[in-house]
């Protein structure tokens, strides 16, 4: 649309982002810890306050473990010991978590200008011309009021976020140790990203540089996931380096592993596991998290000619069926999501999920009250909002899969453009 | 979604003139759906069947279940107590004792009708003045013959000592096959031990033991006055917890001196009882404490009912141990024994398995209640403690307390075969429930000491070994995962897999199924083909 992006619009864009997170930081003080405090949010695996007791005992060389509250890496320590002390100077770590989500913009922005989403290296989508702009993307990103309120309410999947959006942005433009750098990062913060590994690879594999291309696809994957694990085991090391333990390993990735924790968030798996048999638990855990990732070699094999489109989807799945998902996740999903504004019009639902989506956002909040503060609802009602939630999310990904396999098949059928279609 | 065909099919919805059949899939479209299946299809087999595997395999620890069953049945251990009595004739020949001895011996041996619970006399070496005392040479009670007047038979109060006294002409002749003197110190023995021989019998047959082992001879009377008294005792635990209260109706009295009235009238028979129970103690005062009832004459139907549970702090037990309530009641209630006298007889009551209430008279201007005030309630409750204990009634303290030893011993060693058995039949019954081997442990636990109290059955040792596998039968039968599972019936794995896995196996499956077909039919389409191209 808008070729030319001047120096002074990115700068606006960024400078205007960072004053609407700044001003609620200042001049709504009391939103901050609202926000922290919010389940939608805050789960117990990303929340700040959890942070904090971490901070506070490694502050007091104590193991940050001890106690059972905090379940995040331990690189956080030393970066927000770094900082002055978030009660006293919270300026410092409002400016930390602005920049990590203009961080983030840019490489989302770097993904939209490469015009990936349209044309990969294997297919080119005839509606490629339409499409937004990075700063259009960007900007959707940074005033989404999901991505503002996980900034405000500090929790630490930013972190996570804007490493996997920098892996994309590296691998899309062609630098394959970088994504896989960045994606072991991400990792390493929350699990989960590791299972982005294969359709990321894939996307690397798509875009090398033609001067120094690896021919077979095996060599290079088994290039890329020996960085990864070398990346991993480098983090690692420096993990039990500042905590003197390996006891990290399962206050961390025992927890999401193991759901030890169930503290009610908006996905599925907490109240499924505080209505389990004892018995049964391990077996469901397993059934849960390889329903988690089943997904990825399915979608990576049906649409190997669209990489991105994988990670896109895959996000927005993760955001759905992972143990601590939170509006985090969903704000990512929906960041990568503009990206396919050439598919829009095969989109089907776009009114139902718009609707869904905000019908649940809104009534989440209210439900959760109702059952905790209240007393007048009970657990089925928060639980009830969370399945509206993630049929929202569900609906969004399903149709965002339809419509890009639809536009992979107009390629193949030209004489179908327009055409009604009934899947069998 | 992903599962299904992903390659959407033109519809046919459009009018029949204007069909048009969908140009054939393109081989890499087909070997990509392929993939595609076979991808799903190798995380259920690879990941999905060995997770299935190590998370719902059941770990049974192994149990010898045929010598559990024996234990509850009675056919590993016969309860049998042997009392050795020894019998003490300084004023008689050798001769003559071994004599009497034999013809008594005789005599018992025909009284007796129940084999578990069986007398065998021994002569002790003839000493001095000095009482044999009866621990030294391990005999439950010594008979003391000595000449007199009459034939009379005492019990010593203090010691397990049995007095007989006989005229001198009474002593058998060598060739005598009977004895008047035998017969009577045989029927005193007898009646001695009548009461212990009764509660074990009792014992024995309200549990699974087969019945060549059970006495005969209980009468119904004599089986209901146990089983009162058996209901009325405490379960048996090595400590008990003893909690003094004093409660008073209005202000007064504010202080009472239950620590010295302790200690004088109470300390005693705790200290006689510690080889058998330890005893913790604590002493509560409660003001303007309202009863359950509050008619100032109490008849029986209001006793039940006069502990006001809801106010007054009477825990149910502290520390585990269970707890012994002692209620003083300083107040104007009086308890009316008949309807017609209308005048309070007793002032005390007992209530089976929790305590005693004793209703003390008090001038209403008294703020402290002596130790003289409060002899009368501590030695009521001292009698009441042995009741409570499940003490007999018979006999003289130390003939009571060893046979509380007994009865205690055959109570515990009964129980946790019984223990054993429940946990042996509930093992075969629920083929299903997963047994940790902290569970084989106990058992083989219970069964050492079982062994060992079964054969030191009657002393101390007895004791402390039956009260081991007690603990321990106990521990492996309510062990907490087992408990969980037992009324977790194979049918309900149905509604616990199905709603979750059917669902995700329909797509899976029938997409597995499809794809099958669709490879059998290609393969056939090709056979023909080749077939047609060789006719040509």
């Amino acid at each position: 649309m808008d070729g030319k992006v001047t120096v002074g619009r990115t700068a606006g864009l960024y400078v205007g982002a960072a004053v609407l997170r700044l001003a609620i930081f200042t001049l709504l003080p009391g939103i901050p810890d609202l926000l922290t405090g919010r389940v939608e949010i805050s789960t117990p695996v990303t929340s700040f306050k959890r942070l904090q007791e971490g901070l506070f005992l490694y502050n007091h060389n104590v193991s940050p473990y001890d106690g059972g509250v905090y379940h995040q890496a331990p690189l956080f320590l030393p970066l927000f010991a770094l900082l002055p002390n978030a009660s006293s100077y919270p300026i410092f770590t409002y400016l930390l978590y602005i920049a990590v989500d203009l961080l983030s913009a840019g490489a989302l922005w770097k993904i939209a200008d490469s015009g990936e989403a349209a044309s990969s290296a294997l297919f080119t989508s005839p509606r490629k011309e339409r499409r937004w702009s990075g700063f259009v993307i960007a900007a959707v990103f940074l005033f989404n009021p999901f991505t503002v309120a996980t900034c405000i309410g500090r929790s630490t999947s930013v972190f996570t976020t804007c490493a996997i959006l920098h892996a994309i942005a590296k691998a899309v433009s062609g630098n394959p140790f970088g994504a896989m750098v960045a994606i072991s990062f991400a990792g390493y913060l929350s699990l989960y990203p590791f299972l982005l590994v294969p359709p990321l690879v894939l996307l690397c594999y798509d875009k090398q540089r033609s001067g120094r291309a690896t021919k077979s696809v095996i060599p290079f994957a088994a290039t890329s996931v020996s960085v990864v694990a070398g990346v991993v085991g480098f983090l690692f090391g420096m993990s039990y380096l500042i905590t003197g333990s390996w006891e990290f390993l399962p206050s961390t990735y025992g927890v999401q592993l193991t759901l030890s924790d169930l503290t009610p968030n908006v996905g599925l798996w907490w109240y499924f596991f505080i209505e389990m048999f004892d018995s049964f638990r391990s077996f469901f855990l397993g059934v849960f998290w390889l329903h988690l990732s089943c997904y990825v070699g399915g979608l990576t094999i049906r649409i190997r000619q669209q990489p991105l489109a994988v990670l896109t989807l895959l996000l927005g799945i993760f955001g759905i069926f992972k143990p601590y998902p939170s509006i985090s996740d969903t704000s990512l999903f929906l960041a990568l999501v503009p990206l396919y504004r050439h598919v829009f019009p095969l989109m089907r639902y776009t009114f139902v999920i718009a609707a869904v989506i905000l019908y649940a956002s809104f009534l989440g909040p209210a439900f959760y009250y109702l059952w905790i503060y209240a007393g007048s609802g009970n657990a089925n009602f928060f639980y009830a909002i969370t399945l509206v939630w993630n049929l929202g999310q569900s609906l969004l990904v399903c149709d965002l899969l339809f419509a890009v396999l639809r536009d992979e098949w107009e390629v193949e059928r030209p004489e179908m453009v327009g055409k009604e279609i009934r899947q069998i | 979604m992903s599962t299904e065909n992903p390659s959407p099919l033109p519809s046919s919805d459009a009018p029949p003139s204007g069909f048009k059949n969908p140009p054939p899939e393109k081989p890499s479209d087909i070997r990509r759906r392929g993939y595609v299946i076979l991808s799903f299809w190798l995380i259920v087999a690879l990941l999905g069947l060995p997770i299935w595997w190590k998370t719902t395999s059941i770990y049974r620890a192994d149990l010898p279940l045929q010598e559990m069953l024996d234990w509850s049945d009675g056919k590993a251990c016969r309860p049998v107590f042997p009392l050795r009595i020894s019998i003490q004739a300084n004023s008689l020949q050798d001769q003559e004792a071994q004599n009497l001895l034999r013809l008594t011996q005789h005599a018992l041996d025909d009284l007796n009708d129940f084999a578990g619970h069986h007398l065998r006399l021994q002569l002790s070496p003839p000493v001095g003045d000095e009482p044999v005392r009866a621990t030294d040479n391990g005999s439950a009670l010594t008979i003391r013959l000595s000449p007199g007047e009459a034939t009379t038979a005492t019990l010593d109060p203090y010691e397990p000592i049995l007095d007989i006294t006989y005229p001198p002409n009474n002593i058998p002749s060598p060739t005598a096959s009977s004895s008047a003197l035998a017969t009577y110190i045989a029927s005193q023995l007898r009646s001695t031990f009548a009461e212990e021989q009764a509660t074990i019998s009792y014992l024995l047959s309200t549990n699974s033991m087969p019945s060549e082992h059970r006495p005969l001879g209980l009468s119904p009377e004599s089986a209901e006055s146990l089983a009162k008294r058996t209901t009325r005792s405490l379960k048996y635990a090595p400590t008990y917890h003893l909690t003094f209260s004093l409660f008073t109706s209005g202000p007064l009295p504010s202080s009472w001196d239950v620590e010295a009235a302790i200690e004088e009238y109470m300390k005693p028979v705790l200290d006689v009882l510690s080889p058998i129970h330890n005893f913790t103690i604590d002493t509560q005062v409660q003001l303007y404490a309202a009863p359950g009832v509050q008619n100032d004459l109490l008849y029986k139907q209001d006793l039940s009912s006069f502990i006001n549970a809801a106010e007054w702090p009477l825990s149910p037990s502290i520390g585990g141990a269970p707890t012994i309530n002692f209620i003083v009641f300083v107040g104007n209630q009086t308890i009316v024994t008949s309807p017609e006298t209308e005048s309070g007889g007793s002032q005390s009551w007992l209530i089976p398995q929790w305590g005693t209430v004793y209703l003390l008279a008090q001038p209403y201007d008294t703020t402290h209640v002596s130790v003289e005030t409060l002899k009368q309630p501590m030695l009521t409750f001292t009698s009441h403690l042995f009741s409570l204990l499940g003490t007999p009634q018979s006999g003289s303290l130390p003939l009571r307390l060893s046979t509380l030893t007994r009865i205690r011993s055959a109570d515990l060693l009964l129980r946790a075969s019984s223990t054993l058995g429940s946990l042996a039949r509930l093992a075969l019954a629920l083929p299903s429930i997963s047994i940790p081997s902290s569970v084989a442990d106990g058992v083989s636990k219970t069964m050492y000491h079982l062994r060992l109290a079964c054969d030191t059955l009657g002393g101390a040792d007895g004791l402390a070994h039956a009260r081991v596998a007690e603990a321990e039968a106990e521990r492996a039968f309510f062990e907490k995962s087992m408990v969980g599972q037992l009324f977790f019936p194979d049918e309900h794995k149905i509604a616990v897999y199905l709603p979750l896995l059917g669902p995700v196996a329909v797509p899976l499956i029938m997409g597995a199924i499809n794809e099958f077909k669709a490879w059998r039919k290609r393969r056939r389409e090709r056979a023909e083909k080749g077939a047609e191209k060789k006719k040509e």
